[in-house]
């Protein structure tokens, strides 16, 4: 947490599911305060692009490389307690009230007392206006309950990145509108973020830049701006003229 | 139906028959008791080492665990029992009873694992996914997270197995041990009632009431774990 300039280093990054190649060598940087929008087309690989940032799938080669920091089978625990994840499907832990969801990182990594971590997840369970649920279960909870109470979740911990896994393609479109105001929130607040979405006028909005992934490698990268207005490659053409 | 009635005030009526029963059904308690626990915690480890994250040096514990459980389940009890018997234990003045105990007790690991695998593997994979990018252990995820959601899938496979031992101990009538259905053989023989319809009547009644209470305790933790959700949707 000293170090503010948060630096994300990917180089070389490659995963492949059995003889199925799914990332053919990416090379990334994130600065502190970025706002990345991956997009692709299903299947080109955003997710588990995101997904091995924090090692939730191991790369089959390539470096991660946090503030200097090289990850590794060793030091991935510290690593995930840096960079928060919030998935598509929410996956709050069905045996657990939101609060004992909320607080069971912090008092089990010793990094906050009981009181400290329940104090702090009430406050921001004020914040999203959902204090009345702390001590109900999430199947008790609709999607987008679920959603931004998983975001908070991963707040607990104050990482450095929030990676953001399609956070609302399981939601319905009400929903969908207070999923993105939280995250809106959270860029206005500096925070930064990566996230895998299908939102295209929430990309524009929200993003600093705009990566653009295709079968495995990153074609086209740039602002929000430059990326909509005046992209450089046919498939991103193409691509932007059937989303748009 | 008059010689029935009769027959069964006799068995009743006669100290050393209903002896017989009870020695019979204390060994098929014993064994079964036994039997279930080693098939529990035997039945525990193998499903854990299955259903851990393949690395290298769990590679020969996961080939062998499914070796095991692969000839146990491909295998009639009946011949692993006697396998027991008269090859592994052969040697005289080994108790019979403890031989029975693992022979029983081996057979229900490889079930009783079957049914943990699947209650593990049941459980979502979000819900691992979600306690490990917190940055918690593996350890933590388990005990925590995975473990007190899959225990409600395996209970009522796990009251069905037990049953199933209970019952299947009747088999060591065959290796000659003097369990309840030996002893319902017995009183009925010649020597004895000189009729195996009364003993067997009451052997079955003993065997049902056992079980019958077993799936009542089950069904009741079944609801009570049950509960836990109902109060999730209030």
């Amino acid at each position: 947490m000293e170090d503010k300039n948060t630096d994300l280093v990917i180089k070389n990054l490659r995963k492949s599911f059995g003889k199925n190649n799914v990332l053919n060598g990416i090379d990334f940087e994130l600065k502190e305060g970025e706002r990345v929008v991956v997009l692709g087309p299903s299947g080109s690989g955003k997710s588990t692009f995101l997904r091995c940032i924090n090692w939730m799938e191991e790369p089959t080669a390539g470096d991660i490389i946090l503030d200097g920091e090289k990850v590794t089978e060793k030091n991935v625990r510290k690593i995930r307690q840096n960079v928060g994840m919030v998935f598509q499907h929410f996956n709050l832990i069905n045996n657990m009230t939101v609060m004992e969801n909320l607080t069971l990182a912090p008092i089990k990594l010793r990094l906050m007392k009981r009181s400290v971590a329940e104090k702090r997840a009430m406050e921001l369970l004020r914040h999203i206006g959902l204090t009345s649920k702390a001590n109900s279960y999430p199947a008790s909870l609709s999607g987008g309950q679920k959603q931004r109470i998983a975001i908070v979740r991963a707040m607990m911990l104050s990482p450095e990145v929030l990676l953001f896994d399609e956070p609302t393609s399981a939601l319905d479109p009400e929903s969908i509108g207070d999923v993105l105001s939280l995250i809106r929130e959270l860029a206005d607040r500096g925070m930064t973020i990566m996230i895998v979405t299908h939102e295209m006028s929430f990309a524009k909005e929200v993003a600093t830049r705009i990566v653009f992934i295709d079968k495995g490698k990153i074609i086209e990268e740039g602002t929000p701006t430059e990326f909509f207005k005046n992209p450089k490659t046919p498939r991103v053409k193409e691509f932007l003229r059937k989303v748009l | 139906m008059n010689d029935f009635f009769s027959k069964i005030a006799e068995l009743f009526s006669t100290p050393e028959y209903i002896d017989s029963l009870l020695h019979g059904f204390w060994l098929t308690i014993q064994i079964s008791y036994f039997a279930i626990l080693i098939g529990i915690i035997l039945g525990t480890i193998i499903a854990l080492i299955d259903t851990a994250k393949p690395s290298k040096w769990l590679a020969i514990p996961k080939f062998i665990c499914r070796v095991y459980t692969t000839v146990i389940r491909g295998t009639p009890m009946a011949l692993q029992l006697f396998i027991m018997f008269f090859v592994i234990f052969a040697f005289k003045g080994f108790p019979s009873i403890i031989t029975a105990i693992l022979a029983f007790g081996l057979n229900s690991a490889a079930y009783t694992a079957e049914v943990i695998r699947g209650g593990i593997l049941s459980v979502d994979k979000g819900q691992t996914e979600a306690g490990l990018a917190l940055g918690l252990s593996r350890m933590t995820v388990f005990m925590k997270i995975v473990a007190p959601q899959a225990i409600k899938n395996i209970i009522p496979a796990l009251g069905n197995e037990i049953i199933t031992v209970i019952k299947e101990t009747a088999i060591v009538s065959m290796v000659g041990m003097y369990d309840l259905n030996m002893a319902a053989k017995d009183i009925g023989s010649g020597q004895n009632m000189a009729s195996y319809i009364v003993p067997m009547f009451v052997a079955a009644l003993f065997y049902l009431a056992t079980i019958y209470l077993i799936s009542f305790l089950v069904k009741r933790l079944e609801k009570s774990l049950r509960r836990s959700d109902l109060k999730a949707e209030e």
